[in-house]
C-alpha cells in the first residue's frame, strides 16, 4: 500500500489526470464527452444507494446528504422529492431522516443531561432552517424518552453537571452582558462598512489594548495609589508646580502619586486595627499584573498563532481558490467600498494569472542568489543603523551640556525615532527581495528591534548611571515624557498630517488618495503598550494616562479614517498580520519582565520608594515575607534551588522535552501526510468498488470473458477468476488486490465490450445478481428505482 | 402586539438562543434591524415574510454579490423571501460565533449556483464574474484559466467540480475565511 502511495505521489498531477481520463474514456467510449456527467448520475441509482449507505454518511453530523434532496437522482429522497420541498409533508420526512441519522450517534442519544448539551449542540449546528431544527429537537426528544432507561446517576455526576451547567449559564449571562457593555460596536462596524475588515481589525486591535489598559488602570489605583493617596492625606504640604513641570514629570510633580520615589515603605494605618503594608501592596500588585498579563497575553497568541498558523498549515496552500471563495468581505456596506473591493479582486486575479505565466520563466539560481546577497546586506545595514542610534542614545544621554531640560530634549530625540525610522524602514524593505507579507514582518521586526533596544537601553542608563539617586524616578519620569510626546504626535501631528492629505486629495484629484495605514498605525500602538510596559512599574498612574490617550486616540484615528482615508486598493488580509502583532506585545512585555526581573534582583534605590528598606526588591518576599534570614532550612532549601546545577538541570531538561514535543510533531506531520495520501487512494478505491458494484447490479459480470483476448497470467483474468468467482455468492473483494488493480489499471477490455449492449438492452429481471448484493434495506430502492426510472 | 422587546416571549427567545448563535440580546437587536426594514409590517406580525427586495434593502447585503443567492439560501419558502426567522438564521451563520464548518456549508450552498451539489465550472466562473463586479470584465480565456487554477488546486479526485468535501477542505485551510465570510449584527 505504501508503495502505491509513493507512486501515485511521485507522478505529477498531469499524470494522475491522465489515468483518470482514460479510465472515464474506457467507461463512456460510446457517448458524447458532454454527456457524461449527467450519465454517471442517471446511470449509478445503484451507485447512489450504495454511497448513501456507507457508513460514513450515517454520522450525526453530516448532514450534507440532506442537501441531495435538490439533486434529482437521489434514489434514496426520492419520496421527499416528489412531495415538494415547501409541504409540511417534506419537513417532516426531512426532519425524520435527520433524526435518524442522530439515532445513529449512542451517545448523542443517552438520556443525561451531558447528551442532552449535545444534541442541543449538534442541533445549533444543522445547516437548516429554525423550523427544520424545531421539528428535529421535538423528534428527537420524543424518541429519547422513548429508549430512555433512567438509571440513577452518581452523586459525583450529578455535581459534575450541576458545575457544568452553572458554568455554562454563567458563560451565557456574561455574553449577554458583553453584548450589551460592548463599547465602540458600531463606530467599529461602520468602519468595517467603509473599509473593510482589515482596517477593522486595526480598531479591534485598539479596543482590546484599551480593555487591557482600563483593567490594568483599575487594579493598579485600587491597590497602590488610593492608599498611598490616602496616607498622603496626614500630611498635607502643598508644592508649586509650574507648567513646564507637567511635560517633564520634574519639579514638583518628581515627588508625587506619579512615580515610585513618592510611595510610602512602611505600614499604612488605617481606623481599624489593621495595617497595610505599602512595600508588599507595591510589590504583589505589580508582579501579580505582570504576570497574570503575560499569561493572558500568551495564551492569546498562542490561540491566534494556533488558529491563523498551524491549522492552517500557514495558508499558503489554494491560492487561487482562497482568492475566489474568500475574496469577498460579507462585511462592506458601502457602495464604493464594494466597487474598491470588486477592482482590487480583479486586479489580484490580473496579478496572480501575471505571476503564474511568468514563472514558466524560472529565475535563475543566479539572480536568486544575488536577491538573496542584497537582502543579507540590507538586512545587516539596518541592523547596524539600529544598533548606531542607539549608541547615539547612550552618547547623547551621557552628554553633560548643563542645558536646564536636557532630559526633555533626549526624550524629543527618542522619540522622533521611533516616529521617523518605521517610515525609512518601510522605504528600505522595497528595495529588498520579499514577498509583500514577509516584508511587512520584517519592517515590524525591526521597527519592534528599535523601540524596545530604546526602552531597554533607557532603563539600563537609568539604572546604572543614577543607582545612588533615585533613579526609578528618574526612569518613570523618562517614560512619563514619552508616553506624552507620544500622545502629541499620534493625537495631534499625525492626524493633522492625514487631515492635510485629504484635503489636498479633494483638491486635486491627480494625487493617489491617502489610504489608512494598518501596518505604521499598529506599530504606534505597539510602541505605546510597551512603553507602558516598561514604565508602569516606576510610574503606576502611566497606566490611566496611556488608557486615556487610547481613549482620544480612537475617536481620532476613527474621525481620520472615515473623513480623510480611502478604502486600501489591495486587499489586506488580516488574519495573520493579526497574530503577529499579538505576538510583538507579548515579546515587549517579556523583555520587560526579563529586564526589571533581573533588575530586581540586584538593585534597589535606598534613596527612595517602597523598597528602600530592603537592599535589592526581591528582599520584600524572601525577607519581608518569608523572612528566610530566620528560617534556615527553607532558606537552604532555596538556595539550592536556585544553584547553577539545579538551574542548568532544567535547563536541560526542558530543551530535552521540547526537543522530544518537536520530534513528536514531526513525527505527527508526515504521519498527516501518509494518512493524506491514503485518503486519496482510499476514495479512488472506493470509485472503483462503486463502478464494480454499479456494474455487477447491471449484470455485466455474467458472461465469463474470453481467455483467448489475454493469457492466462493477465491480470483481468486474475481478477475475474479470483475475485468474482462464478458463484456470484459470498460476494468478497481483496482490498490488497484491488488497489493493486488500480495501479495496474482496470479489467478494461472487458468493461468495453459490455458496456454500451448493457446500458441500451437493460433487461429488468437480473435477479440473480441483484439478490447476491443485499446490504441493509438497499435492495427496496434499488429496486424501486429500476422501476420508476425510464432509463435513457 | 406592543414595541420592541415585548415582542417575544421568554421562552420564544430562549428557544432562538438554543437554536442559533445569538444570545437573547442579540436576537432582539436582530429583531430590531429586521423591523427596520419594514417597520409597520414586521410591527404588525414579528415574524412577517419580507420580500427578496425588502431583505436586499438590508446595507450588508445591498452591496454583496452574491445577494440573491444569500437570500434563497437562507429563505425557507426557497424563493428568496425570509421570515424573521430566516433572517436571524442568516444573521446567526454570519455571525463571529458560527463556527467554520457551518459557515463551510451555507457557504457552498452560496456559490452552488445550479444546485446539483457542486461546483462545477460553470458555478466558479459565476462566482468570478460576480466578484469582479459589473464594470469590469475579465477575458474569457482568463477566466478560464483562473477555473482551472482553482480546480487544479482543490479538486482532489480530478471529476473537474468540487465537492462539498473539497471546498471545505479549501476552508479549512483559510485563515481568512472567517474574517471575510462575516456580517456583523
Amino acid at each position: 500500500m505504501v508503495t502505491n502511495f509513493i507512486l501515485l505521489k511521485v507522478s505529477s498531477w498531469s499524470e494522475t489526470a491522465n489515468m483518470e481520463e482514460e479510465i472515464e474514456e474506457v467507461e463512456f467510449e460510446s457517448r458524447p464527452t458532454s454527456a457524461r456527467r449527467t450519465l454517471t448520475l442517471r446511470n449509478n441509482a445503484a451507485r447512489q444507494v450504495a454511497v448513501n449507505f456507507m457508513p460514513s454518511r450515517q454520522l450525526p453530523y453530516n448532514t450534507l446528504r440532506l442537501r441531495r434532496n435538490n439533486s434529482e437522482h437521489n434514489a434514496l429522497l426520492e419520496e421527499v422529492d416528489a412531495a415538494e420541498a415547501d409541504t409540511p409533508d417534506s419537513v417532516e420526512k426531512q426532519a425524520d431522516i435527520i433524526v435518524r441519522e442522530m439515532e445513529q450517534h449512542k451517545r448523542l442519544m443517552e438520556d443525561d443531561p451531558e447528551a442532552e448539551e449535545m444534541r442541543r449542540e449538534a442541533l445549533r449546528d444543522l445547516p437548516q432552517g429554525l423550523t427544520m431544527k424545531r421539528n428535529v429537537r421535538a423528534k428527537l426528544s420524543a424518541s429519547v424518552s422513548l429508549r430512555s432507561k433512567r438509571r440513577p446517576i452518581s452523586l459525583w455526576k450529578r455535581i459534575k453537571y450541576r458545575i457544568g451547567f452553572a458554568w455554562k449559564r454563567l458563560r451565557d449571562r456574561c455574553r449577554d452582558v458583553v453584548f450589551s457593555f460592548e463599547f465602540w460596536y458600531e463606530p467599529i462596524r461602520q468602519i468595517e462598512g467603509h473599509f473593510g475588515s482589515a482596517v477593522g481589525s486595526y480598531f479591534y486591535f485598539l479596543r482590546w489594548l484599551f480593555a487591557i489598559d482600563l483593567l490594568l488602570a483599575i487594579l493598579v489605583v485600587t491597590f497602590v495609589v488610593i492608599p498611598q493617596a490616602l496616607h498622603d492625606e496626614h500630611k498635607a504640604d502643598r508644592v508649586q508646580l509650574g507648567a513646564l513641570d507637567f511635560v517633564t514629570g520634574g519639579g514638583g510633580l518628581a515627588d508625587s502619586l506619579l512615580f515610585y520615589g513618592h510611595y510610602h515603605e512602611g505600614t499604612i494605618a488605617t481606623p481599624t486595627a489593621l495595617t497595610y503594608n505599602m512595600a508588599y501592596a507595591y510589590f504583589f500588585t505589580m508582579v501579580c499584573l505582570y504576570i497574570l498579563f503575560f499569561g493572558v497575553l500568551c495564551y492569546r497568541t498562542a490561540y491566534s498563532y494556533r488558529l491563523n498558523f498551524i491549522e492552517t498549515s500557514g495558508g499558503l496552500s489554494h491560492v487561487f481558490a482562497n482568492k475566489v471563495f474568500c475574496g469577498w468581505d460579507f462585511g462592506v456596506v458601502t457602495q464604493e467600498a464594494a466597487q474598491l473591493n470588486a477592482n482590487s479582486l480583479y486586479n489580484e486575479f490580473k496579478e496572480l494569472l501575471n505571476e503564474q505565466n511568468r514563472k514558466k520563466t524560472a529565475t535563475s539560481c543566479c539572480i536568486k542568489f544575488a536577491q538573496y546577497v542584497t537582502n543579507v546586506i540590507i538586512s545587516i545595514f539596518v541592523v547596524a543603523l539600529i544598533v548606531g542610534i542607539q549608541w547615539g542614545l547612550w552618547l547623547l544621554l551621557g552628554w553633560k551640556t548643563g542645558l536646564l531640560h536636557w532630559e526633555l530634549c533626549v526624550s524629543v530625540v527618542v522619540t522622533a525615532c521611533v516616529t521617523l525610522c518605521p517610515l525609512m524602514f518601510h522605504v528600505v524593505v522595497a528595495l529588498e527581495f520579499y514577498n509583500p507579507r514577509t516584508a511587512l514582518y520584517v519592517t515590524l521586526a525591526r521597527t519592534w528591534l528599535l523601540d524596545v533596544g530604546a526602552l531597554m537601553l533607557l532603563l539600563v542608563y537609568w539604572s546604572q548611571k543614577h543607582a545612588d539617586e533615585c533613579w526609578e524616578t528618574a526612569f518613570g519620569q523618562e517614560a512619563y515624557r514619552l508616553v506624552l510626546l507620544d500622545s502629541a504626535i499620534s493625537l495631534l501631528v499625525l492626524p493633522l498630517f492625514e487631515f492635510t492629505r485629504g484635503l489636498i486629495y479633494n483638491w486635486s484629484k491627480s494625487e493617489s488618495a491617502p489610504e489608512f495605514n494598518i501596518a505604521y498605525n499598529s506599530l504606534t500602538l505597539i510602541y505605546n503598550q510597551a512603553v507602558l510596559w516598561f514604565g508602569m512599574l516606576f510610574c503606576p498612574l502611566l497606566v490611566i494616562a496611556v488608557t486615556l490617550k487610547l481613549l482620544l486616540l480612537f475617536y481620532i484615528k476613527k474621525e481620520c479614517a472615515l473623513r480623510a482615508c480611502q478604502p486600501a486598493r489591495k486587499v489586506w488580509r488580516a488574519a495573520q498580520t493579526q497574530t503577529v502583532l499579538y505576538m510583538f506585545v507579548t515579546l515587549s512585555l517579556f523583555t520587560t519582565l526579563f529586564g526589571v526581573g533581573s533588575l530586581f534582583f540586584r538593585t534597589s534605590s535606598h534613596a527612595c520608594g517602597p523598597f528602600r528598606g530592603y537592599d535589592y526588591v526581591y528582599g520584600v518576599l524572601s525577607e519581608g515575607v518569608l523572612r528566610l534570614s530566620d528560617r534556615h532550612t527553607a532558606r537552604n532549601v532555596l538556595t539550592f534551588i536556585v544553584r547553577p546545577g539545579v538551574i542548568g538541570f532544567l535547563m536541560l531538561f526542558l530543551s530535552v522535552a521540547v526537543y522530544y514535543m518537536r520530534a513528536k510533531a514531526l513525527a505527527q506531520r508526515s504521519m498527516v501526510d501518509i494518512l493524506r495520501h491514503m485518503l486519496v487512494l482510499q476514495a479512488k478505491d472506493k470509485d472503483f468498488l462503486l463502478t464494480a458494484i454499479a456494474n455487477v447490479s447491471n449484470g455485466e459480470w455474467r458472461y465469463s470473458p474470453k481467455p483467448t483476448d489475454e493469457g492466462p497470467d493477465s491480470h483481468t483474468w486474475k481478477y475475474l477468476r479470483e475475485v468474482r468467482k462464478p458463484s456470484n455468492s459470498g460476494f468478497h473483494f481483496d482490498a490488497s488486490r484491488l488497489s493493486h488493480s488500480l495501479i495496474e489499471g482496470r479489467p478494461r477490455s472487458f468493461v468495453k465490450e459490455n458496456r454500451a449492449s448493457n446500458y441500451n438492452e437493460r433487461k429488468p429481471e437480473d435477479g440473480d445478481t441483484d439478490s447476491s448484493f443485499s446490504w441493509q434495506g438497499s435492495n427496496n430502492y434499488l429496486n424501486k428505482s429500476e422501476e420508476d426510472r425510464p432509463w435513457p | 402586539m406592543g414595541q420592541g422587546k415585548s415582542q417575544f416571549t421568554e421562552e420564544e427567545l430562549q428557544d432562538y438562543e438554543d437554536l442559533t448563535y445569538f444570545t437573547k440580546k442579540e436576537v432582539l437587536y436582530a429583531h430590531q434591524k429586521f423591523k427596520a426594514l419594514a417597520p409597520e409590517k414586521v410591527g404588525h406580525n414579528k415574524n412577517a415574510k419580507l420580500p427578496m427586495l425588502k431583505i436586499l434593502q438590508y446595507p450588508e447585503l445591498r452591496v454583496n454579490p452574491f445577494r440573491d443567492r444569500i437570500c434563497k439560501v437562507f429563505s425557507s419558502s426557497n424563493d428568496g423571501d425570509c421570515t424573521f426567522e430566516d433572517f436571524l438564521d442568516m444573521m446567526s451563520v454570519f455571525s463571529e460565533m458560527a463556527p467554520k464548518a457551518v459557515k463551510a456549508e451555507h457557504a457552498f450552498r452560496i456559490f452552488d449556483f445550479d444546485g446539483d451539489d457542486m461546483i462545477g465550472v460553470s458555478d466558479l466562473r459565476e462566482v468570478i464574474e460576480r466578484l469582479c463586479g459589473p464594470e469590469l470584465k475579465l477575458g474569457d480565456s482568463e477566466i478560464q484559466q483562473l477555473v482551472q487554477n482553482v480546480l487544479e488546486e482543490a479538486d482532489l479526485d480530478d471529476d473537474g467540480a468540487l465537492s462539498f468535501a473539497e471546498f471545505e477542505h479549501i476552508i479549512d485551510k483559510s485563515s481568512d475565511f472567517c474574517h471575510a465570510f462575516r456580517i456583523r449584527l
